[in-house]
């Protein structure tokens, strides 16, 4: 059987408030094969966007690892070429117009040639959007906004995308939209994809659907 | 081009905005110290260059001089033009004198010039206005144009001439008859100080008047050019007898060009200040950024940016600022050096005071001289403090954690 995607293994994760610890994950075990999705709901507080953290490598755990394609280097110069990241509120570059902010990702990794603009065209032309590519992201509609993410998310080619509630800025139908593209890219380009929703009926569109509660992960 | 560097350029020049307001102050702010740095620096400079020229002009590069009158000065002369790098060198005498024409009194320098070899030294020729160099004869002066002017007298007037050995003279009861001499030239510099009192005569005449007999006061020496002035003046002192040196002008008017040159340096330092505080304003501007897009910052972070490519994106803000601001400072100094003199003499003319100003600035024009070694200082101070300008911003974005900045509010 070929390595996980992402392995993360009895991950805790603690915060401080004022005199008292507040443990927010415990003993957390999760493990995505390639071009799987898995969602992860709970209530807010649950710990959702603090494993998410911990999965991305932004954040420390207390305690446990976090194996990227077997790998324990989650650092930043790794995580612009193997995770592609999606927000809530986009994150988009004001002063970059769309195809320069899905070319972003890939002027981190430090490699723009005409191979690389070609694809980020081809990205938008996916999230529909090819006749926007020279928009600012204020003249784009949340939703609009929320694609350019999706495609600078999928720039790289990352064996991974963590979504954190995409579409929670958005009204029901272009959320809807926003996830089931989010589902295509990632099915089309073999891409795992971690989902964080407080929605049922998105989480219900990924493969395996997983439950934190009280800092713990279930499945269902 | 790195991210950091497209970044930085794109947040001061954003995608179909043509100048942002915090850009465009910012660089206005540099671009001002810099204008304002290479306008009185060059006109500083100005001063000192044409001093030089006048000097140059009018006693060449070196000057020779005994601790008294220099005998023999033919053969002096003769070897000291057979000093490699020396073009020429003619003997001079000059001492105060006092001339009358009419009721009118003037004390000016009477420098006594020798016709045969004055114009290879020289270019005092240039400077005649009226008349000529060559109607000097041992019973004629040229005056300088401040000294007619002052006297009242013309080319073909007769004026008085007293020497010092008046005194003595006097003193041993003798009968005292000034030399009666005519006015063949008027001659101007452009230099306040020698306009108003200088006359030219010629060595014959100025022995006579000084009681020299055959001796003179000192020789001037033209190098040939390109020669270093300090390589020549060691060579000359080599052959010169004992008692008699050679200095360059710069030597002979150390202590100006001391005082100058400190004038110099202190309106630098202080002038830079204008650069330092508008530094401060780019480092205000920036901090506001950086707290502005602590998210955006957060972005980065996530999308694998490293915390020094991210604090780089800051410093090269700065950066851009600092050229921005030097190139458009240049561009602004060079055109306000260009009008200097028609806005100089526009303010002169509408406060009526044109007169003041030649009293009080030497030159008939404000002079100006860039030094390409000032510069390049200017060009260079400039960019790496509006560089360390972003230095304070750019360390505060870089300790900013991905997963704080993300969650900032």
């Amino acid at each position: 059987m070929s390595e996980p995607v992402l392995s993360a293994r009895a991950l805790r994760k603690s915060f401080r408030s004022g005199d008292a610890l507040l443990q927010v994950l415990r003993d957390v075990n999760l493990d995505v094969a390639a071009g799987e999705s898995v969602s992860i709901r709970g209530e807010s507080g649950s710990g959702k966007s603090t494993l998410l953290n911990l999965i991305a490598g932004l954040d420390a755990p207390d305690s446990g690892t976090v194996l990227w394609g077997g790998s324990p280097d989650t650092g930043a110069g790794r995580r612009a070429a193997y995770l592609g990241m999606v927000f809530q509120s986009f994150y988009l570059v004001p002063e970059l117009d769309a195809l320069a902010n899905v070319l972003l990702a890939r002027r981190i990794l430090g490699r723009i040639d005409a191979a690389a603009r070609d694809r980020a065209r081809s990205l938008l032309g996916d999230v529909g959007l090819s006749d926007r590519a020279h928009h600012l992201p204020s003249q784009l509609s949340g939703g609009e906004r929320q694609r350019v993410a999706l495609a600078r998310a999928l720039m790289n080619g990352p064996n991974l995308i963590v979504a954190d509630e995409p579409t929670g800025n958005l009204d029901e139908r272009t959320g809807n939209e926003v996830v089931e593209l989010l589902l295509g890219l990632c099915a089309s380009a073999d891409t795992a994809l971690v989902l964080v929703t407080h929605n049922a009926s998105h989480a219900a569109k990924t493969r395996r659907s997983l439950t934190l509660t009280a800092g713990a992960l279930g499945g269902s | 081009m790195p991210w950091y560097l497209h970044l930085a350029l794109r947040q001061l020049f954003p995608t179909g905005r043509r100048f942002p307001f915090f850009t465009l102050i910012s660089t206005l702010g540099v671009a001002l110290g810099v204008m304002v740095l290479v306008v009185v620096m060059s006109i500083m400079g100005g001063f000192a260059y044409e001093i030089r020229h006048l000097i140059v002009d009018t006693e060449g590069e070196v000057q020779i001089v005994a601790r008294g009158p220099v005998s023999d000065y033919a053969s002096v002369v003769k070897r000291v033009e057979s000093v490699p790098g020396v073009a020429a060198a003619t003997p001079y005498a000059r001492d105060a004198v006092m001339v009358k024409f009419g009721d009118k009194p003037a004390f000016p320098m009477l420098r006594g010039l020798d016709l045969g070899s004055i114009e290879r030294v020289t270019q005092l020729g240039r400077y005649v206005v009226v008349g000529s160099l060559d109607d000097l004869d041992d019973d004629s002066v040229i005056l300088s144009d401040q000294i007619a002017s002052s006297l009242g007298a013309n080319v073909g007037d007769s004026i008085e001439v007293y020497s010092p050995l008046i005194i003595n003279k006097l003193s041993a009861d003798a009968v005292f008859l000034p030399r009666q001499v005519r006015v063949v030239g008027i001659l101007h510099i452009g230099h306040q100080q020698l306009d108003s009192s200088t006359v030219y005569g010629t060595l014959r005449l100025a022995q006579d008047l000084y009681g020299l007999g055959s001796t003179v006061h000192g020789i001037d020496v033209r190098l040939n050019p390109g020669v270093n002035e300090d390589d020549a003046v060691a060579r000359v002192n080599k052959v010169l007898p004992d008692g008699i040196r050679a200095f360059s002008w710069e030597d002979s008017f150390s202590d100006f060009l001391w005082v100058l040159n400190l004038e110099r340096s202190m309106i630098f330092f202080l002038l830079l200040f204008i650069v330092i505080v508008a530094a401060f304003s780019v480092t205000s501007s920036l901090l506001i950024s950086v707290v502005r897009k602590t998210r955006e910052i957060g972005l980065l972070g996530a999308l694998g940016g490293r915390p020094l490519h991210v604090a780089l994106c800051f410093c090269a803000q700065g950066l851009f600022i600092g050229v921005l601001g030097t190139v458009s400072g240049l561009a602004a100094g060079f055109l306000a050096l260009a009008v200097r003199n028609d806005v100089v003499l526009w303010v002169a003319r509408v406060t009526q005071r044109q007169e003041v100003l030649r009293r009080f600035y030497q030159f008939s024009e404000l002079p100006s001289h860039t030094s390409g070694s000032t510069v390049a200082l200017i060009v260079v101070l400039t960019i790496v403090i509006s560089t360390l300008a972003g230095t304070i911003p750019a360390w505060r974005a870089a300790r900013l954690k991905p997963v704080e900045a993300l969650r900032s509010e």
